[in-house]
């Protein structure tokens, strides 16, 4: 069971209202005409500031035990960060000149 | 995070046991174990559409002004449903039957909207003549290909836990369930929520005209 120190229900609509903030940089920033590689890492680093809230506000994680946390953020971020070996292909063949 | 609470011995079955490390129950535990696998999954689809986004010279922007602002109020309704279902599972904790029903059926309602908000868009695209391996300005045809499956995995989502909601609304009503399974289906819910966090701004935002 959680404990007793969540947040009151009005909290939760401001964390709401703070993600949705979050939302509007982002529809901001791509009409900025930024570079692909610029736009495609903004867009990530703003969604993962996003998710972590709604992981420890939304789904509770802060008011857990802390060895929840401990058994899930370290596993999946250690997947996340093996499938990051795919973006220097991707950026090798975005510099690749396209043949007539 | 809380750190003072006394690990409890339980009694299974006649036997006293060591109670659960996490301190709570194996349903919310295995849902946890699920949101782990299914978000490697979501990120799996995810990375492999960033690798040919990134690495594809001509790839095509579909989405104009009107789609962006779809997205945004699609987002709007799936964060409010994340509210909703807070307030739910709040109700329920506090044996406010009545109430706790009314969020469920209010986050219901606004799943049913996110799905035909999505559809409408799907709709949409096909009209412009998109198809799973066919881009109708001529760009790479993998845009179909990856926009339909990663927010038809979404939608799927989204729809399940929709009728998930709707079988623990009844068995709520019904007595057969308790405020420990209205928690859990909102674990569920709050996890669609997070994937769209990402789906959105991927999907839509880098498609952006």
């Amino acid at each position: 069971m959680s404990s007793n120190r969540e947040l009151a229900m009005s909290s939760y609509v401001g964390i709401g209202a703070g993600l949705m903030v979050i939302v509007g940089i982002e529809v901001i920033l791509t009409y900025q005409h930024l570079p692909t590689r610029t736009l495609l890492f903004s867009l990530l680093s703003l969604a993962s500031l996003e998710g972590f809230v709604a992981v420890m506000y939304l789904m509770h994680v802060k008011y857990e035990r802390p060895i929840l946390f401990w058994t899930i953020f370290p596993a999946t971020l250690f997947v996340l960060a093996l499938l990051c070996y795919i973006w220097p292909d991707a950026f090798r063949m975005a510099s690749m000149r396209l043949l007539k | 995070m809380n750190q003072s609470e006394p690990a409890i011995a339980a009694v299974h079955g006649g036997v006293l046991m060591e109670a659960s490390p996490y301190g709570f129950d194996k349903k919310k535990l295995g849902m946890w174990v699920f949101i782990v696998s299914d978000a490697c999954t979501f990120a799996a689809f995810l990375f492999a559409y960033g690798y040919m986004r990134v690495g594809t010279p001509i790839w095509g922007t579909p989405f104009g002004f009107s789609s962006i602002v779809n997205g945004i109020v699609m987002t709007a309704v799936l964060l409010s449903s994340s509210l909703t279902i807070l307030a739910a599972v709040r109700a329920s904790q506090t044996g406010a039957k009545a109430s706790a029903s009314k969020w469920l059926g209010l986050t219901m309602l606004l799943g049913t909207v996110f799905a035909a908000l999505h559809l409408r868009e799907w709709f949409k695209l096909i009209g412009e003549g998109w198809r799973l391996f066919y881009n109708p300005t001529g760009g790479a045809p993998q845009f179909g290909a990856t926009f339909f499956s990663v927010t038809g995995l979404h939608l799927t989502h989204v729809v399940t836990g929709v009728i998930a909601l709707a079988f623990i609304t009844r068995g709520y009503n019904q007595g057969r369930y308790d405020e420990s399974h209205v928690e859990t289906a909102g674990l569920y819910w709050h996890f669609v929520d997070l994937v769209w966090m990402f789906v959105f701004p991927l999907m839509y935002l880098m498609n952006a005209r």
